[in-house]
């Protein structure tokens, strides 16, 4: 059993410069299960490396505690945590050969030499890199370097798998693919993950549990389908889906026991879950934003009652799916997704730049926050 | 068409040329004292400066009467044992200082660094009056002076850390972490880690930290004073030649010796030479 338990755990930056003090994070709890894949979420700055690095004991703990299977490990030196780590910058050893990379965690412990030939041979293997062993770092490409440094951490058979962007520096098709390894990889290892990214993509496919940071403070801990759905605030809402989510300063209104939402002049209905939530909460009838992601809007015809008119800015094509940046008549921009499977050729040519839309709001899965505390109505 | 300009080839094949012309009329007249000194340590008609250069008599008797009448292999050896314990000693304090300063963050840091920075601008022999008085007290001079010397020179070598800790410093951290993580502690990522990447630099520790003893003057002339047997190889020839009527019956010998005591060195550029030039730190970090 390999829980991470991180108590009250504060990191402040004594700026001697400055003469003031930084706190890059506050108060952070959680509890990580034995074997869980959690990923650490936030926009750079956001503390999400610092927390991942008081856990490696890369950064001392100013504050609180942090405790590996049980055992609390604020003065306890990295190599004494259990720990396994890769880099977002790979961090090989360029002296040493592939196979002296990844044996190197397995020397320093004085392990016998047919331990480490078969440890090492037998990850080399996962990683689909055995004809490399004998090269130095210099001689691989970026994807190879980091499935090497993955190795190196997965030789040690430690408690807790610590990642810091290991993707980040791999270009687009690269990282898509070894996404997918290292589910498969956790598959076979199965052990505690934690992963930090800056990627929302990253996080939503690999997390069994997110947590997303925003300047040193958790904004919500969930898992995908729970930060997706249900999102604790506009933060939240905005920075998990891409493109991001839409949001409109709008008043929500009671009426005869049925809540209303009048964006842009119209009145939706809100009905379905949240109708019922609202009713439950018996929530007030007050400004809100309203939060509506892309692909919850639809396009429609000027006969729809509902309907807001737009113009087309910019006609992003994705290939499955076209982006639309449109622009209301109040001159508020909106993003919208449209799917283009079901799309007929003419249908398309209505969507270039330039032209007039008509869309209306899916109001079942519209989502309301305060407008002065941001935090979901809901929630 | 007639062409007018030079082709660009052949504008390189001419500044080449040129900068390599240069360079060899520089290496000839740098070679000059050397090959005199040669020419000179080889003559066997007569031991006092003559006015020609091409020896009449070739031999080596100086050579053989260096190491048979003078204490030169006494002096040789001294000056070897400085120079090893120097450049072991200084090597070590060098690199740990440089570590230290490159890696760990302490309080006083920064003032340490300072003021090594100020300390190191006051030449060295202002101090040797003081020096020699202190040595002698402790009987470190005279014909204990070796110790005495290894001691001088080592003292202060920690403040020589500017050139390798600026090394280390461009040794990615997350190396050091990575092997925190792996499982090294301090030591072993210094040793492990940070000293194979930074080979040129610790060549360069290592050879400097030899010559400087190895063709001091004055701070053996003196601790050694008068004593033949605490001298290192510069104040022995130097004593050689001192007086007038011992140049005349010691110049060639004292030729000799200045030869043999550039061999080791030369021998060790050459063979360390090729750890100057070359890079280690190839794809440890995304570039």
């Amino acid at each position: 059993m390999a829980e991470v338990i991180l108590k009250d755990v504060k990191k402040i930056y004594n700026a001697e410069k400055h003469g003031h003090e930084v706190i890059a994070v506050h108060d952070f709890n959680l509890h990580i299960k034995d074997k869980e894949f959690v990923v650490f979420v936030g926009p750079s700055g956001c503390g999400k490396s610092t927390t991942l690095r008081m856990i490696a004991g890369l950064e001392e703990i100013s504050e609180g505690t942090i405790s590996i299977d049980g055992t609390v490990v604020n003065d306890l030196q990295p190599k004494d945590r259990d720990i396994a780590m890769v880099f977002q910058n790979y961090a090989l050893y360029p002296h040493l050969s592939v196979f002296e990379n990844m044996a190197f965690p397995l020397r320093l412990k004085n392990a016998p030499q047919d331990e480490v030939y078969k440890k090492v041979t037998e990850a080399a293997e996962i990683l689909g890199i055995t004809e490399y062993l004998t090269r130095k770092p210099r001689a691989l490409s970026g994807g190879q370097r980091q499935r090497v440094a993955i190795g190196r951490a997965m030789v040690r058979d430690s408690k807790v798998f610590l990642m810091d962007e290991p993707l980040s520096n791999l270009d687009a098709k690269l990282r898509n693919q070894m996404r997918a390894e290292i589910i498969m990889l956790r598959q076979k290892i199965d052990s505690t993950f934690v992963y930090v990214t800056h990627d929302q993509t990253e996080a939503m496919t690999l997390g069994d549990r997110i947590v997303i940071m925003k300047d040193g403070y958790i904004m919500q801990v969930g898992t995908p389908d729970e930060v997706f759905d249900m999102p604790d605030n506009l933060f939240v809402a905005e920075f998990i889906g891409a493109p991001k989510m839409n949001t409109i300063k709008t008043s929500l209104v009671k009426e005869d026991d049925k809540y209303y939402v009048t964006p842009f002049g119209t009145k939706l209905v809100v009905d379905g879950l949240k109708g019922d939530a609202l009713k439950e909460k018996n929530v007030e009838a007050q400004d809100i934003i309203l939060g509506v992601r892309p692909e919850h809007v639809s396009v429609t015809n000027e006969a729809d009652e509902n309907a807001i008119k737009c113009k087309i800015k910019v006609n992003e094509m994705m290939g499955s799916e076209v982006h639309l940046h449109v622009e209301t008549e109040d001159g508020t921009s909106l993003i919208v997704r449209v799917p283009t499977a079901e799309l007929s050729h003419e249908e398309r040519t209505k969507l270039l730049a330039g032209n007039d839309i008509y869309i209306t709001f899916k109001a079942h899965v519209m989502h309301m926050f305060d407008v002065e505390s941001e935090k979901n109505l809901l929630v | 068409m007639e062409k007018k300009h030079m082709g660009l080839k052949a504008k390189n094949r001419l500044s080449n040329g040129l900068v390599y012309f240069i360079l060899i009329v520089i290496s000839c007249i740098w070679l000059i004292p050397f090959v005199c000194l040669v020419l000179e340590s080889l003559r066997c008609e007569c031991t006092y400066q003559v006015g020609y250069l091409i020896p009449k008599q070739w031999g080596l008797d100086n050579y053989i009467n260096l190491f048979t009448k003078t204490d030169f292999p006494v002096w040789f050896k001294n000056t070897f044992i400085v120079g090893l314990a120097t450049a072991a000693i200084q090597t070590i304090m060098v690199l740990s200082m440089s570590y230290v300063l490159s890696r760990l963050r302490f309080r006083g840091r920064r003032f340490l660094m300072n003021a090594m920075l100020v300390l190191g601008m006051f030449p060295g022999f202002l101090s040797l009056i003081l020096i020699y008085k202190v040595f002698s007290w402790l009987g470190m001079t005279g014909a204990n002076s070796i110790p005495g010397l290894i001691l001088v020179y080592t003292a202060s070598s920690a403040m020589g850390y500017y050139v390798s800790k600026g090394y280390f410093d461009t040794i990615p951290r997350s190396l050091d972490e990575a092997a925190r993580v792996d499982g090294a502690n301090r030591f072993q990522v210094f040793y492990k880690v940070i000293m194979p990447l930074a080979k040129p630099i610790v060549i360069y520790t290592i050879l400097t930290a030899f010559m400087a003893p190895w063709g001091d003057f004055m701070t053996a002339k003196y601790l050694a004073h008068n004593t033949s047997m605490g001298m290192n190889v510069a104040v022995g020839l130097q004593n050689l030649i001192a007086k007038p009527e011992s140049m005349a019956a010691n110049y060639t010998m004292f030729c000799a010796g200045g030869v043999i005591v550039a061999i080791p060195i030369t021998i060790l550029f050459m063979c360390l030479q090729k750890y100057y030039v070359e890079g280690v730190t190839g794809g440890a970090v995304k570039g």
